[in-house]
């Protein structure tokens, strides 16, 4: 049996979930690894935006610490600044997005700014927004990458900083003025999810082997939708392992940490 | 409530009545109106005068008590470490500070607020993100939070950088499709409205004006004509908003190389007021062509906050601020400080990007 550590496992997802041709707007850190797995596997023609100014970077140099570093920009095709880029991302030029945070709810929506207390005095302030407020609004679907625990998959959010589908009522994204089609896939070490395009509830679309789908609500603070077509999730392959550790992260600053 | 139109947010937040901003309170501008904004631009000379100057000089003349000053680059990426040293080392109180994401630079501010508020404040912040990407969160940024020791505007990494546009452009505010539909959209300075052609939601968010913008760029002559290499992150769009700019420049060209490639000045000269020349001015962080960041340095920082942030001694803090800021005169003195193999390594780990400074 192959051994691969959960966030090889969220990578190798994130990977498997990108298309050919596509344009990915990352974040630093495991969305940056997942896409460069898709570029050397089923997705070459898969382009990078980084919020800082690039469009379809080659990351030839090693990977990006930051999403405004030399690595992130050498041999872009586009590099202007985060105005341009996420002025694209409204012209409909990004077709995913990878974004996380602290807290995720039932709808999709994600905290990234605080914690207990209030708004302008928080018990933990978080770093704020950043671009993924704007890339959850306009990114044409977004990816969220999330821990599976009970406090981060939360029935109420503290406060919510990117856009999911809200409320759940139809018209809640376009009555915001957002543009993009809203939360696509949330992935887990443990757990994939999508949402019912009925009620647009998070729904568990496949655990991993040995898991079952009564482990994965224990972990979860709101009520799962279970897929009619639960499946199991594809696990790294030697190779798939080999390309993460020794292209994709080879200086380990990601893939080589321990889980909390 | 906080205005008439507004997204469905009411039904999803968990904010507590009262944490919302009033609207019937008023809209303020946290820095020049863009009428005062626009005279003092008008009331400048605008010949192609030689503007280098000293680092000292540059923040005396133009950072004073209470005014907005944003801060370019974007969290490691060609922060304007150099003119922030110089900031703490003058002090200024009451600020108020713009940016999109940024790290060292505002912490470097939060820490100098910390060991001295009598001689350097921050009265509140209007940003997107403040924090150290894979190096970790901000721990002075947390720690003024919990203690409730600044005002906070949120917006997201585009709202920010539309605020500037805004104002460089000479408008009051700009549309866009983010904010809509967050707990942003409740206590942020922007305000939803009907679009007046189609009806639909559309989400304005107010201009920034700073005071003060201050930069590090890649080369730019001696009159202000910046080019800028790598990403451009919101520098031009801060020069433009800004009353007054202050730009420092890894290296000072001819006005003659400016001449022959104008396609490729980002900010032109009007809309700068000081230039100074200094090498590694965004030191430990990066700037394409020149220089990666310097992780270990930042770290060096990071932990002394960190420790600070845990268990209140301040002692790592105060000894990192006297090492590499007010024990030195100028950048070059904190330079002086850093081995030569760090500076060497971190030239190495740009790779040589290419750059034009014909």
């Amino acid at each position: 049996m192959t051994e691969y550590s959960p966030f090889e496992m969220i990578a190798f997802t994130g990977s498997r979930i990108l298309t050919d041709n596509t344009t990915v707007f990352v974040g630093t850190g495991l969305p940056i690894i997942a896409s460069i797995h898709a570029q050397l596997t089923h997705a070459p023609g898969l382009a990078m935006i980084f919020e800082a100014g690039p469009l379809a970077p080659m990351l030839t140099m090693g990977m990006p610490l930051s999403v405004g570093d030399t690595r992130a920009c050498h041999k872009a095709c586009y590099l202007k600044g985060l105005s341009s880029v996420f002025e694209l991302t409204q012209r409909g030029h990004a077709d995913f997005a990878f974004i996380g945070g602290a807290q995720i709810d039932m709808y999709g929506n994600v905290n990234s700014t605080f914690e207990g207390g209030s708004y302008q005095s928080p018990k933990t302030r978080f770093p704020g927004s950043g671009g993924a407020g704007a890339m959850a609004a306009n990114c044409e679907r977004s990816i969220i990458i999330m821990a599976l625990e009970p406090r981060r998959f939360t029935p109420k959010l503290d406060f919510l900083t990117s856009i999911g589908f809200g409320d759940g009522s139809p018209g809640y994204r376009e009555k915001s003025g957002v543009l993009g089609s809203g939360p696509y896939r949330v992935i887990t070490n443990e757990a994939l999810f999508g949402f019912d395009d009925e009620t647009r509830r998070m729904t568990l679309l496949e655990v991993q082997r040995g898991k079952t789908a009564d482990d994965i609500q224990r972990k979860v603070g709101f009520e799962l939708l279970i897929s009619p077509n639960l499946g199991e999730m594809p696990e790294p392959s030697e190779v798939d392992l080999k390309l993460l550790r020794e292209e994709c992260d080879p200086e380990g600053y990601f893939l080589a940490r321990k889980l909390r | 409530m906080k205005d008439q139109v507004q997204s469905p947010i009411g039904s999803v937040s968990s904010l507590a009545p009262g944490q919302a901003r009033d609207a019937a309170h008023g809209f303020s501008w946290w820095g020049p109106s863009p009428d005062q904004a626009r005279k003092t631009t008008v009331g400048k000379p605008k010949g192609l005068t030689d503007k280098t100057t000293t680092m000292k000089e540059a923040v005396h003349e133009y950072v004073k008590d209470g005014i907005n000053l944003a801060i370019g680059g974007f969290v490691n990426t060609r922060p304007p470490v150099a003119i922030v040293h110089e900031i703490i080392r003058k002090g200024a109180k009451d600020l108020t500070l713009s940016f999109q994401s940024n790290s060292i630079c505002p912490e470097l501010l939060a820490g100098a607020m910390l060991l001295d508020p009598q001689h350097l404040s921050i009265k509140r912040v209007e940003l997107a993100w403040w924090g150290y990407e894979v190096i970790g969160i901000a721990p002075l940024f947390r720690h003024l939070c919990a203690s409730g020791m600044i005002e906070l505007d949120d917006y997201t990494n585009y709202g920010m950088s539309a605020r500037f546009k805004a104002a460089a452009m000479g408008l009051e505010f700009l549309p866009v499709r983010d904010h809509g539909g967050t707990d942003m959209e409740l206590v942020n300075r922007g305000k939803m409205i009907e679009s007046p052609f189609t009806g639909r939601n559309t989400y304005l968010v107010p201009a920034c004006y700073p005071d003060v913008g201050i930069l590090n760029v890649t080369a730019a002559d001696k009159h202000g004509n910046c080019r800028i290499f790598g990403a451009h992150c919101t520098c031009p769009e801060i020069a433009m908003a800004a009353s007054h700019c202050i730009v420092s420049t890894e290296t000072l060209i001819s006005l003659d190389s400016i001449r022959n490639y104008p396609n490729l000045t980002e900010i032109p000269y009007t809309a700068v007021d000081a230039v100074v020349e200094q090498p590694f001015a965004s030191y430990p962080g990066a700037c394409y062509g020149n220089y990666w960041f310097d992780m270990e340095h930042i770290l060096l920082f990071r932990n002394a906050s960190e420790e600070f942030r845990r268990t209140g001694n301040s002692d790592a803090l105060k000894e990192y601020y006297d090492r590499y800021v007010f024990s030195c005169e100028t950048h070059d003195d904190f330079l002086s400080k850093i081995p030569y193999r760090t500076l060497r390594r971190i030239r190495e780990m740009d790779g040589g990007q290419p750059i034009i400074l014909t």
